[in-house]
C-alpha cells in the first residue's frame, strides 16, 4: 500500500522546516482534520484506519506495543480544533475522529483517560519534538482518568525514530505529499511574503483570509486529513 | 585533570540515540520489569533494545550502563539475577546495583563486569563505600543526593574508587533507597517495584482552574491556576501540618524544583568527582537531547578553561525552579 514515490518524498528532514513553516503546516494540519468528520462516519474511519495502517508500517515497533497493551481508549483532545481523536488501544487499535461538542460527548464519554491541550503542542507531543512532563509541568497539557495508561501511550510514541506526523499523513494524501518537501524547503521566504502581506490587512479581512485558506486546504485533491 | 564523564539517561531506545548523538560518555537504562527503579509503563528495554543499544553506542565510542537497581524480593530471586545475567551477556559497560546479595551474585558469576553503587544503596560514609568496594569489587559509587560538596571532597580524599553525583534532574530528597512514603500509599515501593507513585494510582482532577494530584486516595497537590505543576511524589505534597489544624496547606518535605548544578562544576571538580550524572529515564527524548547537549557544552567550556555559559534548562523542570540541593544546602 506505500507508495515508493511518496515514501521518497516524506524523507525530508524536519530541521529543514523553520519555525514558521512549522506553524503553518500545523495549521494546515488542524484545518484538514477538521473536515474529516464532515467526510462522514464511513470515510473518515476509513481513512483513519488508512492512516494507521501508514504508521503502523513506519514504526512497526511502536505499534507492536501499542496492539500489546490491554484495550482502552484515549481521547486526544486538541482544544482549539474542532474534532478530537479517540484512539482504541491494545489488540483492537483503532482511530475515530469525533466532532467536538455534541455529537462526540456519547463516545467520548467511553473514553478511560483524556490528553487535552493545544494542537500544536499535541502534535509536537505525538511527534516526539517535546517533552510531554515539562508541558505537564507549565500546565499546557492537562490529563485525566487513567494515568498508567497516557504514561504507556506516552512513553511508546516517545520511543519512536522521527515521527512526522504531517509528512505522514500528507502521503495519504495524493498531491500534498509532492508539495510538502517543496513547501518546506521555500518555507522561509514564501511565509515571510505571506505573513507581510497579512499584516496589512485590517483585522475583519485577515480572518476572512484565513477561512478562505482553510477552504483552500480543504479542496485540495484528497487532502481531506 | 581528567575530564567529568557525562552519564545519561535513556528510557527507550530512542532516547538512548538522542543522549549518544548530544554527547553523552555513557548512558544508563534498565529493562523492562522492576528490577530497576524506573519501572513505568511503556518505558524500558527488553533484551534485544539493550543488544541494539549496546552496538549503536560502542560503535560511538560511547558506553552502556544497566541499572539492576532494585531490592530482590524473598523467595524470587530470579528475575534480578537474570538481569545481570543477560547485562554480562550483552556485553554493557557496566551494571549499577544496590542490594548487597546481588552484588555477591555478580561478582562471582561475572567477574569481569564492572560494578557501580547505585544510589539507592545510600552509601555516603567512607565505612560503607569501603565495605562495598572490598567485599564485592565495586569499582564507581553513586552518591545519594544528601550530600555538600565539603562532604563530598572529604569522602574522596579518604576513599580510592570513582564517584559519581547527580547534577540534573528530579530530586529525590530522603536517603535513597529507604523512602517508605509512595508504599504507605500505594503499597508499591521504589525499593522493591521500582516505582515511586505508581501511573496506576495517580490521578489528576480539574477542580475549577486548579489542578488536583492525588496518590492512591490522597490529595497530594492543588496546583492553582496558572501555577507550575510536579510530579505526584509524596516528599513533594503539600500538606496541612497537625490534625485539624486550620493552617494554609504548605510543602512538608521538599518543593517541586529541579537540581541543577551546572554552575557548581569547579567545586565539583575540586571535590575530586569523576562522573556527572542527569536524571530523568521517564523523561521524553526532546528532554534528553536538550539536557545532554547543554551539559556538553557546559563541560567542553569548562574543560578548555573557559567561563561555563548560562543555558537556559528553565523550561525543563519541575515545578518550574532549580536548585543547587542539598551541595550547597547550609541547614542539615
Ligand atoms: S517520595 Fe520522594 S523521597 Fe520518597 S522515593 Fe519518591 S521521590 Fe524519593
Amino acid at each position: 500500500m506505500r507508495d515508493p514515490d511518496v515514501a521518497q518524498t516524506v524523507s525530508v528532514s524536519n530541521p529543514l522546516a523553520g519555525e514558521r513553516a512549522r506553524r503553518f503546516e500545523t495549521g494546515l494540519s488542524r484545518a484538514g482534520l477538521g473536515l474529516v468528520p464532515r467526510l462522514g462516519r464511513r470515510a473518515s474511519d476509513a481513512l483513519l484506519a488508512r492512516l494507521l495502517r501508514l504508521l503502523a508500517d513506519r514504526h512497526p515497533r511502536a505499534f507492536e506495543a501499542l496492539r500489546g497493551m490491554p484495550d482502552a481508549r484515549v481521547l486526544i483532545e486538541p482544544v482549539d480544533a474542532p474534532v478530537a481523536l479517540l484512539m482504541r488501544v491494545g489488540p483492537e487499535l483503532s482511530l475515530h475522529a469525533l466532532p467536538r461538542g455534541a455529537d462526540g460527548v456519547g463516545e467520548a464519554g467511553a473514553a478511560d483517560a483524556v490528553v487535552r491541550g493545544p494542537y500544536a503542542r499535541l502534535l509536537d507531543l505525538l511527534e516526539g519534538r517535546i517533552d510531554g512532563d515539562a508541558l505537564f509541568f507549565r500546565r499546557e497539557l492537562s490529563i485525566s482518568g487513567d494515568t498508567a495508561l497516557i504514561l504507556a501511550l506516552r512513553n511508546t510514541l516517545d520511543g519512536e525514530e522521527e515521527m512526522d506526523l504531517v509528512a505522514d499523513v500528507a502521503s495519504i494524501a495524493g498531491p500534498l505529499a509532492r508539495v510538502l518537501p517543496v513547501l518546506r524547503r521555500n518555507a522561509g521566504p514564501v511565509l515571510d511574503r505571506i505573513e507581510a502581506a497579512r499584516r496589512l490587512l485590517p483585522p475583519p479581512l485577515r480572518r476572512g483570509i484565513e477561512r478562505v485558506e482553510a477552504r483552500i486546504i480543504g479542496t485540495l485533491p484528497g487532502s481531506g486529513a | 585533570m581528567d575530564n567529568f564523564e557525562l552519564i545519561c539517561p535513556a528510557g527507550t531506545p530512542a532516547a538512548l540515540r538522542a543522549a549518544v548523538d548530544a554527547g553523552a560518555d555513557a548512558v544508563y537504562l534498565g529493562f523492562r520489569d522492576e528490577t530497576n527503579a524506573r519501572n513505568f509503563p511503556g518505558l524500558n528495554f527488553t533484551r534485544q533494545d539493550v543488544a541494539d543499544a549496546v552496538d549503536y553506542a560502542h560503535a560511538r565510542r560511547v558506553e552502556v550502563y544497566v541499572a539492576i537497581n532494585t531490592y530482590p524480593q524473598a523467595g524470587n530471586l530470579g528475575p534480578w539475577q537474570k538481569a545481570v545475567d543477560d547485562a554480562a551477556r550483552l556485553r554493557v559497560d557496566a551494571v549499577i546495583m544496590a542490594d548487597p546479595g546481588l552484588l555477591a551474585y555478580a561478582a562471582k558469576r561475572h567477574p569481569d563486569l564492572r560494578l557501580h553503587l547505585s544510589v539507592q544503596a545510600s552509601a555516603a560514609n567512607v565505612e560503607a563505600i569501603r565495605l562495598y568496594r572490598d567485599t564485592f569489587g565495586v569499582r564507581r559509587v553513586v552518591l545519594p543526593r544528601v550530600l555538600t560538596v565539603p562532604e563530598i571532597a572529604k569522602l574522596n580524599a579518604e576513599i580510592d574508587i570513582e564517584t559519581e553525583v547527580f547534577v540534573f534532574g528530579g530530586l529525590c530528597p530522603m536517603a535513597e533507597g529507604r523512602c517508605s512514603l509512595s508504599s504507605y500509599a500505594t503499597g508499591l515501593s521504589p525499593n522493591k517495584q521500582g516505582v515511586c507513585s505508581p501511573a496506576n494510582h495517580v490521578r489528576y482532577e480539574q477542580r475549577g482552574g486548579a489542578l488536583a494530584s492525588t496518590l492512591g486516595g490522597f490529595t497530594i497537590n492543588v496546583f492553582g491556576e496558572g501555577e507550575q505543576a510536579g510530579y505526584p511524589t509524596l516528599c513533594k505534597g503539600r500538606f496541612v501540618a497537625g490534625a485539624g489544624a486550620g493552617g494554609a496547606p504548605a510543602y512538608l518535605f521538599e518543593e517541586p524544583t529541579s537540581l541543577n548544578a551546572m554552575d557548581l562544576l569547579p567545586e565539583l571538580k575540586a571535590a575530586g568527582v569523576r562522573a556527572l550524572k542527569i536524571e530523568g529515564r521517564q523523561r521524553g527524548k526532546a528532554y534528553i537531547a536538550a539536557v545532554v547537549r547543554a551539559y556538553r557544552e557546559a563541560l567542553e567550556s569548562f574543560a578548555a578553561g573557559r567561563p561555563v555559559p548560562h543555558i537556559d534548562l528553565q523550561a525543563m523542570v519541575e515545578g518550574g525552579t532549580q536548585t543547587t540541593g542539598a551541595y550547597t544546602r547550609a541547614w542539615r
